[in-house]
């Protein structure tokens, strides 16, 4: 889901109710929470949610860890939209005129305790495709001679899908999760594609057969609500249309790509690498220039 | 936890079946049509279905009628007729309609995005306001396209059948 960069810049209502989905695992109830809390301007759910744990009620549980949209813990429905607590400012999801916000665990996942979820279903999901790059050569594999090349564009077929931090929230919003619990999921598919495009990976006909089964990529209807809720613009919505079309070709025997080969061995440690001056340069910056006139930055004396 | 337990948590709070099934319209997503095309499309091919269904009971009347009620084939398979001359069967009819002039051109539209893998872009390098790369290429237009056609073509098919 695409920031809202003019939301922080807003001020939320000054007093916010937030409605929380709780569950006790001991007694096996559900039930709904109501908290008020002072709100103020760049607050976001996850403070919400920290302020109510430090200030009202303890016993609220919930999974954090970065606080900035990294390490994609934070995953839970606010107002029936799988988002990121963190990066989720309060002006997005309540307003004057409606200050209440709801906020339940990650749908199509397990719950422990009130909104925190399991993700061993999710993780096995994701290992089950092989997310390594894998070599016909074994020993290659496990001993590398050297370095694989590999191409701007062909990096740019793979950079966006390792931007992916694990957060669930494309796995929660899919539709065909919620209907089929065994079906791999579109972090899964998505990573199963950036393996397949890798130029340095051999192993893409393993991972075909591991996902051109009922529960793998043909289940997909493209909703594409994972792409809509992915808060790092992965688009696993396209990745698994782009794979089950490679899926397709694979069959029709007509899928072909470049692998790409080792190029020299790897530098020693402290030798110096020389790189292209291109590819260490600004643009617009002359090496020469710089040469001859070069830039000094001076620092106050009391530094 | 749920190693601890040996999956117990998996087992016990899995979602339910009702949860599981109002997951299509509980979920809110925003810039996203393509889920009301999925929504849409599953919704129009029961109708779809459901009428097949029909119309092979309603042809195959003059046959089995004359089994079932010993009568003769043709005077109820008028009878039939007659019956489906009323408004609601023309309602019926124009449900029928909708539901195939949506489910037709958007069914091409995911043959050509889910088999041929076009109109979904190409990977990049995304930037901000990080809109997916899907979303801005050529498939949102054709989906666009659908309901254009759609609506237009049921107007037309509106007009025809209730006049």
């Amino acid at each position: 889901m695409a920031m809202d960069m003019e939301a922080a810049r807003r001020s939320p209502p000054k007093q916010v109710t937030v409605r929380i989905r709780r569950y006790d695992p001991e007694t096996k109830k559900t039930w709904w929470q109501e908290y008020k809390i002072e709100a103020h301007r760049g607050m976001t759910v996850l403070d919400a949610l920290l302020k109510i744990k430090e200030d009202v009620d303890h016993t609220i549980v919930m999974r954090y860890s970065c606080r900035q949209g990294i390490c994609g813990s934070c995953g839970v429905v606010v107002n029936g939209t799988p988002r990121l607590a963190c990066q989720t400012q309060l002006t997005e999801v309540v307003s004057d005129a409606n200050p209440v916000m709801t906020i339940e665990p990650l749908y199509n996942f397990p719950v422990i305790r009130d909104l925190m979820t399991d993700f061993t279903d999710f993780f096995n999901k994701h290992r089950s495709v092989k997310p390594y790059l894998i070599r016909n050569d074994k020993e290659e594999q496990e001993n590398p001679k050297g370095q694989y090349d590999m191409y701007p564009d062909e990096y740019l077929q793979i950079y966006q899908y390792t931007n992916c931090v694990y957060c669930g929230l494309c796995y929660a919003a899919c539709p065909v999760v919620a209907a089929d619990p065994e079906f791999l999921g579109p972090q899964a598919l998505m990573y199963a594609l950036r393996f397949v495009n890798d130029v340095r990976d051999e192993g893409w006909k393993e991972r075909f057969l591991i996902v051109d089964t009922e529960h793998g990529c043909h289940r997909c209807h493209f909703a594409a609500s994972c792409s809509a809720v992915c808060p790092k613009a992965v688009d696993p919505a396209g990745a698994i249309q782009s794979l089950r079309s490679k899926l397709f070709r694979f069959r029709l025997g007509l899928y072909k790509r470049r692998v790409s080969k080792i190029i020299g061995p790897p530098p020693e440690k402290g030798e110096k690498v020389p790189l292209p001056p291109e590819a260490t340069l600004l643009p617009g910056v002359d090496l020469k220039k710089l040469e001859e006139e070069p830039v000094v930055i001076k620092l106050p004396e009391d530094y | 936890m749920a190693r601890e337990q040996g999956g117990a948590v998996e087992k016990e709070n899995r979602p339910g079946f009702w949860r599981s099934s109002l997951n299509p319209w509980t979920v809110r997503t925003k810039n996203n049509p393509e889920r009301v095309a999925f929504v849409l499309h599953r919704v129009t091919g029961f109708i779809i279905l459901a009428f097949l269904l029909a119309h092979i009971l309603e042809t195959d009347s003059p046959v089995w009628s004359q089994i079932v009620y010993h009568v003769n084939g043709w005077a109820f398979w008028n009878h039939i007729m007659g019956i489906e001359s009323g408004l609601a069967f023309r309602i019926g009819e124009f449900i029928v309609a909708g539901a195939v002039l949506f489910h037709a051109p958007n069914g091409i539209r995911l043959l050509l995005t889910e088999f041929f893998g076009v109109g979904v872009g190409r990977p990049g390098d995304p930037k901000p306001p990080y809109v997916p790369f899907t979303f801005t290429a050529a498939q949102r237009q054709w989906l666009y396209a659908v309901f254009v056609v759609w609506i237009v073509l049921w107007i037309i098919a509106g007009v025809i059948i209730f006049t």
